[in-house]
């Protein structure tokens, strides 16, 4: 199959029942998708499919194949830091990191639609983004900062 | 094991038709995927339908509106159409999973997986909606949902057919409706109980009452006794109170590790009073 | 924005790095998703690890058939306990059980008895993941099911089954003996019993445990693996039989922890895996697989007795405590102990008998979770504080009040206080911060406010005599180097440090590079348990680094004919304090010792406090080296119709003595908020006879961004903390006290009292008698 990923294109050999996850992660070397719980209740594996954020363990690989998916090293690199990766880290919203990746795609996914996002629609958009160190509030305070910087 | 990704569903007919349940499709996958990972699978080929693009539409015709078996939640949660229309139906779409999920979970694979906790259920129960079904070479046929369902993961859907769309009738002005998702958490949370009203009004009498219930029975129900009580009488607290008390023999709700049978009970009760009661009001929270 | 703090104490003291928000230094790699965490690592020709699980929690295991897996192409490894060169290690402590002592045993993979579901009975190295699964399915066991015991109160009973190999299923108990209970009773004007419990949780770290393990070209076993704890290494080691320095764990970044990671997981696997095939081996437990099979936070049964004269005054406090510690014994013993001295609470009692027993039984093994035994009791006893007050007639902030231990007061155990003891403070500022009262938005909602205190130790138990020991050192060119043995598992435990080595230094904190978690290369740091890292390792960064800055100053003293005590260093240039066109460079000062031999490095070590074990039949003695006080506060909404509770405000206090760096502690208090609104709405681990009910995240509910209120932090700087700049440790008392707050809000609310958790909507409507 192939894929545009984070703008390359990469051609792979896949099987049937092997997920978008851990083509990504075996195949293609993006271990930044993280592997939280393979069944879609933890947002640790977030990219973006086509312009959308979906969970990569629930998306068999060739149902993405033609397709363009976003992770978070096609978000922001360390010459060019996207506003969202540079608010989590100068505002304290990475402790562990596990989950990061996943809260950052959703978020830029958020932006992409919505520029200027309120509180509660932040929050909605990563609720289905588990943290288990923040407590989620300065990971909102780092997207509404970067919405406003962005 | 083969993958088809195919983009004509005369193709998908084809198959389902030669190959049966040997033959699984794929939609966005959220129940698939997992299930095909928890256990040894008998099948031998995944069709893909999402490239299905006829499936995936929003459709309001003459005052019916049809939705695709392929449109995804998200879609059907920011639909204009739908929001203005039946908005019970965008409510419970917002309210499914979580804002990942619902950008790959599709209507049809919500019905056709038939959870008896199916979030679009409920809504489309109280919508009168029919499910149209295909198979090779033979016409579309289809199925008020309210005998769609079977049990618990199982439905009228043969082994060779699969779910192209679902119709319902445009609500007639006025009808007010109203829907209440109970879960143990705000996101990600499977229902507890779930409940959409649909009242057609005619005046202050209720001309005709659906009711539909999600995670109170082996699967998704009507409350048809309660429905019986509102037609044609004036809606007011007394009948509101008769119709929580009888709600109670439309359902059979199981103890699990979520609730008990009569907490669900309980609480169906409350909440058919509560959506009652906002939908009166016009008021959805 | 950083909260409220007492006193802005890094402008008053001049620090330039302590006391200032800032960004850790690993936050950079976090974000751009270059952090390789345990699985994203790997090592050619890798093969794939996988544990073949008891499907029974109590069985004898009759036979094991594991040909037809070995025959499997691409299987080059099927290994059962009798491939284990020491399948049984076990570890004795104290004289018998019956005082507290107890012996631990650790066995690889199950032998002859299943003791839990989930345990380990064979290991499997193939070359694809898939192949060592479907080898997993390949091997036949024949088990005989056993009755199996599954509540801690029936399994101490005599004649109950027996779960381990010793007579009794009661590993140890404590007691605590202060003045004359019936005394106490006599005297109290008011008496209250109640029986709380708390359920099985799971940490539900993000990270699922992992590792990869080879043996490199000097016959070293070497184990990279998440975890809490890399000093494993030894207790891995003498499983194979190998020499202890013959093992080597690397710690990578760790995606969670809380407590999970600090018995071990894979490590032991990875390594006999590694040993048989002379390959490397990377074994990642399913998200499913860690849920079933690892630690979990302790159920407790605890029965508590409180009295007090009728102005509040706590004269008597009687309780027992029942733990279920589940199929094997790993750390319920100290876990049993810090509930037994932190049984009482942060409060002043005249008279105390505490009975506390740890029982094993066919559920999953627990062991130690954020609180480390603490989290129940608190819920217990701040659960009593408010049912005194309703009593008596007094508020919740009032009783409290009456009763705070205060700095040299003693603990029911003798221990006196001798730190900074803040509890008062914290409760006057999160009730205060509660505001006005929030008004019902509908008919059936009622809104209710609770508050809680808490007290958690930071640093080991002193009879461990703990240690830990850090590196620092300056390059030729002034850049920094701190090299210490820490497992960072989220809370800023390597950076830190590196504040800490820039600050005495006076260096930037991009001028330090830390090196952490290496068996082989880093100083031993001990264990990231017990809110301990700050404290011990922060105290040995501390001194390391003092020494050094020491050796400098003194030799460019001597080149600036000045007091070295009149130094100071910055911007890469020392000079005169107040003077600043008076110095010299560093480089020229760093290059004087090097030509001297004067050392730009040094090894230090910080020694906890040394005591002996106390008395386990009176609970008299040290057991700790300090605690951290703190409240929190909340106001709940109750839909009174469906049970649902909303948690409208959450304020956290705590006195952390001083914020090294304010944006962790903050994090710390935010996240703990959450980890302990959990506890108290909806997280429990179900076990139907030991089979777990809640294998997943559909499930085993953790909060989700909309369940999380916007949390209130207020932090509290004494500087009477032990740590380095009077620092005290926060990672687990952030957690403490926040479930009884918001079960006591709850209470308020509707006006009926819930003796356990979670407090799920079906509970409240039974407390509102609306079901029977």
């Amino acid at each position: 199959m192939e894929i545009k990923l984070n703008g390359e294109l990469r051609k792979v050999d896949v099987s049937p029942w092997e997920t978008l996850l851990e083509v990504l992660r075996n195949k293609l070397g993006a271990t930044e998708v993280k592997n939280g719980c393979s069944k879609g209740d933890c947002g640790a594996c977030a990219v973006i499919l086509d312009e959308r954020p979906v969970n990569s363990c629930l998306t068999l690989a060739l149902q993405a194949n033609g397709k363009e998916v976003v992770t978070l090293k096609g978000i922001g690199t360390e010459e060019k830091l996207h506003p969202l990766q540079k608010c989590f880290i100068e505002g304290g919203a990475i402790q562990c990191g596990f989950c990061t990746a996943g809260h950052i795609v959703s978020a830029k996914a958020l932006l992409d639609k919505n520029p200027r996002p309120t509180r509660d629609e932040i929050r909605e958009a990563i609720s289905g983004n588990l943290c288990r160190c923040t407590g989620y509030k300065k990971i909102v305070e780092a997207i509404e900062g970067a919405a406003l910087e962005a | 094991m083969e993958f088809l990704s195919l983009s004509d569903l005369k193709e998908v007919l084809k198959v389902k038709q030669e190959r049966k349940d040997l033959a699984k499709c794929i939609a966005g996958g959220t129940n698939f995927v997992p299930d095909m990972r928890s256990r040894e699978v008998s099948f031998e080929q995944i069709i893909d339908l999402t490239a299905l693009e006829e499936l995936n539409h929003i459709k309001e015709e003459n005052g019916t509106l049809s939705i695709g078996a392929l449109t995804s939640i998200s879609d059907i949660a920011s639909s204009p159409v739908i929001g203005k229309l039946s908005p019970v139906l965008s409510r419970a779409a917002g309210q499914l999973g979580n804002p990942l999920t619902r950008n790959r979970a599709t209507i049809g694979g919500n019905l056709a997986n038939a959870s008896p906790a199916a979030d679009m259920a409920p809504p489309l129960l109280a919508l009168d909606a029919e499910i149209h079904m295909e198979r090779w070479e033979q016409e579309e046929r289809k199925i008020p949902i309210d005998q769609f369902f079977l049990g618990p993961n199982k439905t009228m859907l043969e082994d060779d057919e699969i779910i192209t769309r679902i119709t319902f009738t445009s609500p007639k002005n006025p009808t007010k409706g109203s829907h209440f998702k109970l879960g143990l958490r705000n996101s990600m949370a499977i229902s507890v109980v779930s409940i959409a009203v649909m009242l057609e009004m005619n005046g202050s009498e209720c001309r005709k009452a659906r009711v539909g219930l999600g995670a109170v029975a082996p699967k998704p129900v009507r409350a048809y006794r309660a429905e019986k009580i509102l037609e044609g009488k004036e809606l007011d607290e007394t009948l509101i109170e008769q119709c929580a008390a009888i709600v109670k023999e439309d359902i059979s709700p199981i103890s699990d590790i979520r609730a008990s049978a009569e907490y669900r009970k309980l609480v169906a009760s409350t909440l058919l009073k509560r959506t009652l009661r906002e939908a009166l009001e016009g008021r959805e929270k | 924005m950083p909260g409220e703090r007492k006193t802005d104490m890094s402008s008053r003291d001049g620090y330039q790095i302590i006391g200032k928000p800032m960004p850790r230094h690993d936050a950079w790699d976090k974000a751009l998703g270059k952090t390789k965490y345990a699985d994203d690592f790997s090592m050619p020709g890798m093969l794939y690890g996988k544990v073949l699980r008891s499907r029974y929690p109590a069985a004898k295991i009759l036979t094991i058939d594991t040909s037809e897996a070995e025959r499997l192409p691409g299987v080059e490894a099927v290994l059962t306990a009798k491939d284990v060169p020491n399948n049984e290690t076990v570890t004795r402590f104290g004289q018998t059980h019956e005082v507290g002592g107890f012996e631990g045993l650790y066995r690889v993979l199950a032998d002859k008895k299943i003791r839990y579901m989930g345990e380990g009975i064979a290991l499997i190295a193939a070359k694809t993941q898939e192949i060592a699964e479907k080898a997993a399915k390949l091997i036949r066991v024949d088990y005989e099911m056993l009755p199996g015991v599954f509540d801690p109160v029936e399994a101490m009973k005599p004649g109950a089954y027996q779960v381990g190999e010793s007579e009794s299923n009661v590993i140890c108990n404590y007691k605590v003996r202060k003045g004359h209970i019936e005394e106490g009773f006599a005297q109290s004007d008011i008496i209250i019993e109640n029986t709380y419990r708390v359920p099985h949780v799971e940490h539900a770290f993000l990270e699922p445990d992992s590792g990869v393990a080879w043996i490199d070209e000097n016959d070293v076993i070497t184990i990279r693996v998440s975890t809490q704890v890399m000093e494993h290494f030894r207790g891995v080691a003498d499983v194979l039989g190998i020499p202890h320095n013959q093992v080597r764990v690397v710690v990578p970044m760790v995606g969670g922890g809380f407590g999970s990671k600090e018995d071990i997981t894979v490590e032991t696997y990875l390594a006999l895996l590694t040993q048989r095939t002379g390959k490397p081996v990377k074994m990642t437990y399913t998200r499913e697989e860690s849920i079933l099979v690892t630690s979990k936070r302790h159920p407790y049964v605890m029965k508590y007795k409180t009295g007090a004269t009728k102005d509040g005054k706590l004269v008597a406090l009687e309780a027992e405590l029942i733990s279920d510690a589940g199929a094997h014994i790993y750390l319920s013993p100290w876990v049993l102990l810090y509930s037994t001295v932190n049984a009482t609470g942060p409060y002043d009692i005249t008279h105390v008998k505490v009975d506390a027993y740890t029982v094993l039984t066919n559920n999953t093994f627990c062991s130690a979770n954020r609180g480390f035994g603490v989290p129940q009791v608190c819920f217990a006893y701040e659960s009593q504080m408010d049912e005194l007050a309703k009593r008596l007639n007094l508020s919740p902030l009032e009783i409290r009040k009456k009763n705070y231990l205060k700095k040299g007061d003693a603990l029911a155990t003798g221990r006196v206080l001798n730190y900074a003891v803040e509890t008062q403070q914290t409760a006057e500022k999160t009730s205060a911060a509660l505001g006005e009262l929030s008004k019902p938005r509908l008919p059936n909602e009622k809104i209710g406010r609770g508050i809680a205190s808490g007290m958690m130790s930071y640093g080991r138990m002193v009879f461990l005599h703990d240690t830990s020991r850090s590196y620092v050192g300056v390059e030729l060119d002034g850049s920094v180097t701190v090299k210490c043995g820490v497992q960072d598992i989220g809370g800023g435990q390597a950076s830190s440090l590196a504040s800490i080595a820039a600050e005495v230094l006076g260096v930037s904190m991009k001028d330090v590079k830390v090196f952490i978690g290496d068996t082989a290369l880093t100083p031993i740091a001990g264990t990231t348990t017990a809110t301990r890292q700050l404290y011990m390792s922060g105290n040995a960064t501390l001194s390391a680094a003092t020494e050094v800055k020491n050796n400098i100053l003194n030799k460019a003293g001597q080149m600036m004919e000045a007091h070295p005590g009149d130094l100071v260093i910055r911007d890469k240039r020392i000079h005169v304090r107040g003077v600043p066109s008076r110095f010299i460079t560093l480089e020229s000062a760093i290059k004087a010792c090097a030509a001297e031999g004067i050392p730009l490095y040094n090894v230090a070590q910080f020694k906890g406090p040394f005591r002996e074990l106390i008395d386990f039949k009176t609970g008299q003695g040290q057991v700790f080296p300090d605690f951290t006080f703190g409240s929190h506060a909340a106001e709940v909404a109750v839909d009174t119709e469906t049970g649902s509770v909303k948690l409208l405000k959450l304020i956290a206090c705590y006195d952390v003595g001083r914020a090294i760096n304010p944006l962790s502690v903050e994090g710390q208090l935010e996240g703990g908020a959450l980890y302990g609104l959990g506890y108290a709405l909806t997280e429990k681990i179900i076990l139907d006879k030991g089979i777990t009910l809640t294998p997943s995240f559909s499930e085993y509910l953790i909060p989700t961004s909309l369940d999380a209120p916007d949390v209130k932090t207020i932090i509290v700087e004494s500087g009477g903390g032990a740590g380095p700049f009077g620092a005290k440790g926060i990672g687990e008392p952030a957690c403490v006290s926040v479930a009884p707050a918001i079960a006591n809000a709850v209470c308020n609310a509707i006006g009926a009292r819930i003796f356990d958790l979670p407090l799920t909507p079906e509970k409240i409507l039974r407390a509102l008698k609306k079901i029977s």
